[in-house]
């Protein structure tokens, strides 16, 4: 399947509401076409800078994009995060330091209502990642496009740029979603027995929400990532994933907005 | 080579970064700034600050490619704003983006319109290309930093347009100042540069035809202003420092010479600690204002802007988890309903949002390795990029002495493919001298594989040794194929 389409599926099925903000990758590609149609022969000429200075443009207009709303998200996922720690604190409180247990159901209700929260919370996150690395690889791809149409050398020193760029250093993303992978693992710690009994009815269940668009995700990247035919040493090899089957069979409904 | 001027141009106008904070003010007011510029132009020339000169010489091309309708303009460098109209042309089928794109386009103009000379650059060495395409971001988020803004003379004549500058400033402010992390480079090359360049900016200035800007430019200019691109805090431009690290600092100037806009700041959780301690000594998220908490914060370079912003996320945050915490249906979608179903069902939910984990757990993982990945490769890349230059410049000095140590190069390739076989094979031999420090033995294993992959499909000659495939790169580069300009 050609990038493009499946830029424009994973969007559709994963971010919709996040569509203006993803790489504009047809306008970019239209423009490269262009640009290899134009009879630039003579790699020196004014024609071919000044085209190639245009992509440059629609190129960096893009990262600021990608870059605004990366930050704009990551500063939300900070405050959130921190706000979760302190509510789970104050639901743990409530279950009385003291030894008396004065609101069970409350703490019962609170802890379950967090439990879900943070896991969307963590999807969400997750999301924001695949978001970073789905236009990286728009912007990947695009650039090998133009370098091959139009003989050109933009693509080398222009990602190392790229590579910089405050959308695609996820580090401190990934931190947070590591300390929530903890957070749930000390707090909501997994029950094995009851696990394997319940796992038919959450099946069902889980075709909604966050979680949908994650699977979403997950299959997305395994499409982009099968063999292709221009396969180079800069491409990346095809995703095995364990539980493919498992990710396949969820039955994936229309996807829920992030709000 | 015609092609140097310009681009010296280009290398040059990052050069004067620190020391032209106006340049913020003067890509903002287009449509008056015709002539004016002519005039200051005519001014600076004076100035010692040659790379000023060069730095308002931007300003007229930048006139010339805000311009949609703008057509037959004189000069050579003004065509390419018919490649612009051209570009907003085709893109009409989508107006929205149209709309959208008008606004950043003029405003970033200043700083991407550089972009326009830049067409020989891809000419000369290959740095150049970068230094180009760098110098968009360096060049607009280094120029708020001067503190001298406000004494340069060339704002004396545009006086009048001196809110829009101002809100332009504020674009200049918030461009990327990651972008940076390049600049001490670039800044050592512009120096160099700096002789072939005046004689050129005359000729520019001549040919400098610019037509009528429209009004409504003006107008789109101030909008963006409040969506200009995130900046990245960081030191100030003395150190080139890697983008993580210095996130939590502000760049100090943008406070000074950012009256109107909003530039992006990175925050980390460390900077919103200080933040929710700064909030609580005051009384709670409600009771606290902006002010109040900038001063407690004390952390440099932190706008009132900024934190009012934050601010308002803050407080919604917390209202809206607390609100529902009372009772827990209070804002369920159809989702939730669902889910609390289960919830009476037994088990159902927990399970769910195991799996839920899992999946996510594994996507994230996933993204990671993916992410490295693609970190490798292009660092890969670069290496192979700088030893094939290596190889050419060794082979160059080699052609002038005799030419023997030159295989006959096989059959002419008739695209690039060639050299991916040798550049994999380079790569193979080099997976094993550069693994050490590798991540995930997942990744190493992984890239190796397709390494090996690669070379399994191009059918190429499968040998990790070295000597052979530094003599495939050299045979590649003496080959023509579809990268011209390799050959200067």
């Amino acid at each position: 399947m050609k990038f493009g389409k499946i830029l424009k599926q994973q969007i559709e099925e994963t971010l919709p509401a996040w569509r203006d903000n993803f790489l504009n990758y047809k306008e970019l590609k239209k423009l490269v076409r262009l640009i290899s149609s134009a009879p630039l022969l003579s790699a020196e000429s004014m024609e071919y800078g000044k085209a190639e200075a245009q992509f440059v443009y629609l190129l960096n207009n893009e990262i600021d994009k990608f870059n605004v709303f990366f930050m704009e998200q990551e500063e939300d996922f900070i405050i959130r995060h921190k706000e979760l720690q302190q509510r789970i604190k104050r639901v743990i409180d409530t279950w009385g330091p003291d030894g008396t247990k004065p609101s069970e159901t409350k703490y019962k209700d609170g802890m379950a209502k967090i439990r879900k929260d943070i896991v969307d919370f963590h999807g969400e996150m997750v999301l924001l990642e695949n978001y970073s690395n789905v236009n990286y690889t728009g912007l990947a791809k695009i650039l090998k496009k133009y370098d091959k149409r139009t003989g050109g050398l933009l693509r080398l020193p222009y990602i190392q740029k790229v590579l910089q760029q405050p959308f695609f250093t996820t580090d401190l993303l990934s931190k947070l979603v590591k300390e929530c992978e903890n957070t749930i693992d000390e707090v909501f710690p997994v029950d094995e027995e009851d696990r394997l009994k319940q796992r038919r009815e959450a099946i069902t269940v889980a075709g909604k929400g966050i979680f949908r668009n994650t699977v979403a995700a997950l299959l997305t990247m395994q499409e982009i990532r099968r063999g292709s035919s221009t396969y180079g040493h800069f491409s990346l090899p095809p995703l095995n994933l364990p539980d493919s089957d498992l990710i396949h069979s969820f039955q994936l409904s229309s996807p829920i907005p992030i709000l | 080579m015609e092609a140097r001027p310009a681009l010296s141009i280009q290398r040059s106008g990052a050069r004067p970064l620190s020391n032209l904070g106006v340049s913020g003010g003067l890509s903002s007011s287009l449509p008056a700034l015709t002539t004016p510029l002519e005039e200051t132009y005519q001014k600076l020339s004076d100035t010692q600050q040659v790379s000023t000169d060069r730095e308002l010489m931007t300003r007229p091309l930048v006139h010339a490619t805000c311009v949609p309708t703008n057509s037959g303009v004189v000069g050579h460098i003004f065509s390419s704003s018919s490649g612009f109209s051209s570009d907003l042309h085709f893109s009409s089928a989508s107006p929205h983006e149209k709309h959208s794109r008008n606004a950043p386009f003029i405003s970033q103009s200043p700083t991407d319109a550089t972009a326009l000379p830049l067409p020989q650059s891809s000419n000369s060495a290959l740095p150049q290309s970068t230094i180009s395409s760098h110098f968009n971001k360096e060049s607009s988020g280094s120029w708020c930093t001067d503190p001298g803004f406000l004494d340069f003379p060339v704002n004396t004549p545009i006086q009048s347009s001196q809110v829009e500058s101002n809100s332009c400033s504020g674009i200049m402010i918030s461009e990327d100042f990651s972008k940076r992390n390049d600049w001490q480079e670039w800044a050592d090359q512009l120096i160099t540069d700096d002789e072939a360049l005046a004689s050129n900016w005359n000729e520019l200035l001549v040919d400098n035809n610019v037509t009528d800007l429209e009004p409504k430019m003006a107008y789109q200019v101030a909008k963006p202003c409040t969506t200009m691109p995130a900046q990245k805090p960081q030191a100030q431009q003395q150190l080139p420092s890697p983008s993580v690290e210095s996130r939590s600092v502000v760049n100090p100037s943008s406070s000074a010479n950012n009256a109107h806009a909003k530039p992006r700041m990175r925050w980390t959780p460390e900077l919103h600690e200080a933040f929710v301690e700064a909030v609580n000594q005051l009384g709670g998220s409600e009771r606290a204002t902006p002010k109040g908490v900038l001063k407690l914060m004390k952390v440099e370079g932190l706008t009132i802007y900024h934190v009012k912003s934050h601010l308002q996320k803050y407080r919604t945050a917390r209202y809206r988890p607390e609100s529902s915490e009372g009772s827990s249906e209070k804002k369920l979608t159809p989702i939730e309903d669902l889910s609390s179903l289960d919830l009476k069902t037994g088990m159902g939910i927990t399970e769910a949002l195991r799996l839920q984990m899992e999946v996510q757990k594994r996507l994230h993982e996933q993204l990671e390795i993916q992410r490295n990945l693609q970190l490798r490769i292009e660092e890969q890349g670069r290496y192979l990029q700088m030893m094939f230059e290596k190889q050419k410049s060794g082979l160059d000095k080699l052609k002038v002495s005799s030419s023997n140590h030159l295989e006959n190069p096989p059959a002419p390739p008739s695209d690039a493919t060639k050299e991916s076989p040798a550049k994999s094979d380079l790569e193979a031999s080099q997976m094993d001298h550069v693994n050490s420090g590798t991540e995930t033995v997942n990744a190493n294993s992984m890239l190796e594989s397709s390494s090996q992959e690669i070379v399994a499909k191009q059918k190429a000659p499968e040998t990790g040794d070295l000597e052979k495939a530094e003599t495939c790169v050299s045979e590649s580069s003496s080959q023509p194929s579809k990268r011209p300009r390799i050959e200067e």
